[in-house]
């Protein structure tokens, strides 16, 4: 478990620090699609861990999810500001609703302990 | 061991993610200049560079006109100029040079009869007129078309000054015709000698006559 931790936040530092040096900085009208991806990505993680909390971790499931879910979250915000529809709000909302019930479900893990 | 590499690649993957994002609008926003201000400011740049080109096109040709403008004011300004002084030179207020005659009139010493008087002077000036003569002018007076010829008391008038013998005529113009004129046969020459007045003609290869140095305007006269 530390040892997961230890390498999480690891890889997360060793992304900024890579995000940081790449010369490339998408346009800011990327920034919408980019920031429900996070958003998802987010949630992604978090299902994760409480995943991991309740013994029933799966690793495809893991990483399938984690990438299909920005993909996805990404591409809805997009088609969503062609249609002029705003999907995005809609993936905000989702994708906030399962982070912070993941968050509590992890919460009364670590409660419980 | 599977599961913690997935983990890291995924945490990879959300910092990479992260930071970009950040990069995007946080960073951006701390040095105080929204994505929205940036373009309006991009666009306003690009307005006004084509305004500056528009101008400066315009600046060109004007510039171009002006040019023009000099060039034909300066033409004009030269053809007054070549004009004037044409203009100059047909009423006599220049000196002139050439090719011409000097008439040489003497009256006899001690013969006080037989003067020269205007009228004599007048002969010559006409004959040689006559003969062509392009710029006439009798001691240092030159005879423009208002010159007059004049006796006034012991002296003769010639633009207003007097003039004393010996009189020296200076005219310019084909100097062999203007001597035939003035020296043949019961001309004016020939006249003059009888009266006993002692006048002699030689021609130059080149003589220069003064300009008229009198006033220059007109009292009286005005363009009609």
């Amino acid at each position: 478990m530390r040892l997961g931790i230890s390498l999480a936040l690891l890889g997360l530092v060793a992304g900024a620090l890579i995000g940081l040096r790449v010369p490339l900085v998408l346009p800011a009208a990327y920034a919408k699609y980019l920031s429900v991806a996070i958003l998802a990505a987010l949630d992604s993680v978090f299902g994760g861990i409480r995943a991991a909390m309740e013994d029933h971790f799966d690793n495809t499931v893991f990483l399938s999810g984690f990438f299909s879910n920005a993909i996805l979250a990404g591409t809805l915000a997009f088609i969503g500001e062609r249609l002029g529809v705003e999907l995005y709000t809609a993936a905000v909302v989702a994708f906030g609703v399962r982070l912070f019930q993941n968050l509590a479900i992890i919460r009364r893990h670590l409660l419980k302990k | 061991m599977s599961r913690y590499l997935s983990i890291t690649a995924v945490a990879l993957v959300l910092g990479m993610m992260v930071v970009q994002q950040f990069r995007i609008t946080g960073f951006r926003g701390a040095h105080g200049i929204p994505a929205d201000r940036a373009q309006e400011l991009t666009v306003e740049l690009k307005q006004l560079e084509k305004e500056r080109a528009d101008l400066a096109a315009e600046a060109e040709d004007l510039e171009k006109k002006l040019a023009q403008a000099q060039m034909g004011y300066n033409q004009a300004a030269e053809a007054l100029r070549t004009e004037i002084a044409k203009v100059r030179l047909l009423a006599g207020l220049e000196p002139v040079r050439g090719r011409g005659v000097v008439v040489v009139v003497v009256p006899r010493q001690g013969t006080g009869v037989f003067t020269v008087r205007d009228e004599d002077l007048l002969r010559i000036v006409n004959e040689l007129r006559g003969a062509g003569a392009e710029a006439l002018a009798i001691n240092g007076q030159r005879l423009i078309a208002t010159s007059e010829i004049r006796t006034s008391g012991a002296h003769i008038n010639v633009n207003l000054i007097p003039i004393a013998p010996p009189y020296r005529i200076l005219a310019i113009g084909n100097p062999e015709y203007m001597k035939n004129t003035l020296e043949i046969k019961g001309g004016v020459v020939e006249t003059l000698r009888e009266w006993g007045i002692d006048i002699a003609v030689f021609t130059r290869d080149d003589l220069t006559v003064p300009g008229y140095q009198g006033k220059t305007s007109f009292e009286y006269a005005r363009t009609s």
